[in-house]
């Protein structure tokens, strides 16, 4: 591991025919870290996600993984990272124990049977038939050979698509695991929410393009979102007794006071300060909240007018 | 290489232990050639070809051994392979570091091992049954005419997955590509005949038709098949290159 990171994609381009999948793509994946790749349907997470394990030959662009070369390092690459499917069966007379056994056999250096099933906790369903495991236990198989072979990297494309909340929140549950083990993941996804709750960092992929990359917290100043203060307006300002803060721009609806400011400390000394200077005290109901994800999406992706 | 065949074993190890384990699978490849070869052959007993001194069953089970080949070989590596395309398990293999050759070697492995075992239990059976045993010269040819047999219709199977679409298909399409051929051929009744001479023409062209020559050969005096085992020769090359060029790991 003399690469600093583990994945590097840089000015990555795909065209299938004259249509441009790809235009441009550039992020980096460090070790160690949940990467997410996060866009809507159609925006080039799986075809980013095939290039880099080495199904698809891109049009242009460089792209290194674990410091090989996916396309033509492939057999390679395959011993060091687990990659997950989006859509892919099982032998189907195959038996949990018995499937992951078989897989360990691939691998040069495989992790213990027993640990497998523990980190994606499929102990108990361990000696079930294939065919009889629900939609999350077979996502959860599908985790458990990606890491049969013990790989530094795991792929996971849209790992929890179609699931309901209790199959989801196990899934994560094993996702979170793998961190534990000190994996780095690059996941991709067009759920928020899973982005928000699992990713140290976020790239976010729309039309070909990544729009985006950082924190959940970085990506949000980055789109311009600003953090929301608001706090119970004070009787003494509602009855227009004391003047508005200078420097901020507060709004008084009713009973809740808002402002939103890109340097919430800055904002908060002034507001503190201001109150201090009317003796309003601590501003009572005060609540600081930082953009979240959600809002920088729909604000990049221009749902929200 | 020692570890490709360490892994191809291990491979051809569990796929036996899941054909075992379906009843759909083991039950249907083994019971419909030893059903037929019992029903019709008790229907042959005491029958002898007409203008000779050979029993039908002497010409009948060497049939049913080609019929067993077939169907372990052509039939279920054909259908297999289609359903594990169609399932993703192909495309799933492709994430491992399996070197390829390894696992078409235990899927190919697994299907000699079948094949084997239904070749012998309709070997012991005709010859329980019906006292059908092969010439003591006709070892060689038993044994050239069954592994010609197995690698060209294994051959013909991966050739054969690669144009079905769909797992539901898969069997269907196998059975249904070769059974009437069958028929014509004769494999189920030794007395057949009466065909057009063109249609028997063409029946000679196909391989199932040389396969039950060949080891009909190996039971009662024939001459030696040399077109039959060049026409064997012949299928495996095309089926060979066929299933090559048409393979893909997914569907």
């Amino acid at each position: 591991m003399t690469d600093r990171v583990a994945v590097q994609v840089c000015d990555l381009r795909m065209n299938y025919g004259a249509t441009q999948v790809l235009c441009g793509v550039d992020f980096e994946v460090r070790y160690g870290e949940v990467f997410c790749l996060l866009g809507p349907n159609g925006a080039g997470k799986t075809t980013t996600l095939e290039i880099l394990e080495g199904f698809r030959r891109p049009t242009a662009g460089t792209v290194r993984v674990l410091g090989l070369d996916p396309a033509a390092q492939a057999a390679r690459l395959r011993e060091r990272a687990g990659m997950v499917l989006q859509e892919c069966g099982f032998p189907r007379q195959a038996r949990v124990a018995e499937l992951i056994d078989l897989w360990r056999t691939y691998y040069p250096n495989p992790r213990p049977l027993c640990d497998l099933l523990e980190v994606v906790e499929l102990a108990e369903a361990r000696n079930t038939q294939v065919r009889k495991l629900s939609v999350g236990q077979r996502r959860r198989l599908d985790f458990a050979l990606a890491l049969a072979g013990d790989p530094d990297l795991v792929f996971l494309d849209e790992p929890t698509t179609g699931f309901d909340p209790e199959a989801r929140r196990r899934c994560w549950a094993a996702i979170e695991n793998l961190r534990r083990l000190g994996k780095t993941v690059l996941l991709t996804t067009h759920y928020l929410d899973e982005a928000e709750r699992l990713a140290d960092r976020i790239a976010i992929l729309r039309s070909g393009r990544i729009e985006l990359t950082g924190t959940t917290q970085e990506v949000a100043v980055l789109a311009g979102l600003a953090t929301r203060i608001s706090f119970t307006t004070p009787a003494a300002l509602r009855r227009g007794q004391i003047p508005l803060p200078d420097g901020i721009d507060l709004a008084v609806r009713g009973s809740e006071s808002v402002c939103h400011s890109g340097n919430p400390g800055m904002t908060l000394r002034l507001l503190l300060d201001w109150a201090l200077q009317h003796s309003l005290g601590d501003l009572d109901g005060l609540a600081v909240t930082a953009p979240s994800l959600e809002d920088t999406y729909l604000q990049l992706t221009g749902a929200r007018t | 290489m020692t570890r490709s065949i360490r892994l191809a074993m291990g491979q051809a190890l569990i796929e036996q232990r899941s054909f075992w384990r379906s009843a759909e699978y083991a039950l249907f490849t083994f019971a419909f050639p030893l059903m037929i070869l019992l029903l019709i052959g008790a229907a042959n007993v005491g029958s002898y070809l007409p203008g000779t001194h050979i029993k039908n069953t002497t010409v009948f089970v060497p049939g049913i051994l080609a019929f067993g080949v077939i169907v372990a070989a052509y039939v279920n590596l054909g259908s297999k392979v289609a359903v594990l395309r169609h399932d993703g398990v192909l495309k799933r293999i492709k994430t491992t570091p399996l070197p390829s050759g390894a696992y078409l070697g235990g899927l190919l492995a697994s299907t000699v091992a079948t094949a084997m075992l239904l070749t012998a239990g309709t070997g012991l059976i005709g010859w329980l049954a019906f006292g059908a045993v092969p010439r003591p010269g006709g070892l060689l040819t038993l044994a050239a005419g069954l592994v010609l047999g197995i690698v060209c219709f294994a051959s013909l199977g991966l050739a054969i997955s690669s144009v079905i679409t769909s797992a539901e298909s898969a069997g269907p399409v196998t059975y249904a590509s070769f059974l009437p051929i069958a028929i014509i051929s004769g494999v189920f009744d030794p007395t057949f005949g009466g065909l057009p001479a063109w249609l028997s023409h063409v029946v000679d062209l196909f391989p199932v038709k040389s396969l039950a020559q060949v080891l009909q050969g190996a039971y009662a005096v024939r001459p030696f098949p040399a077109w039959d085992l060049a026409n064997l020769g012949l299928w495996t090359a095309a089926g060979a290159a066929f299933a090559v060029w048409r393979f893909r790991w997914h569907s």
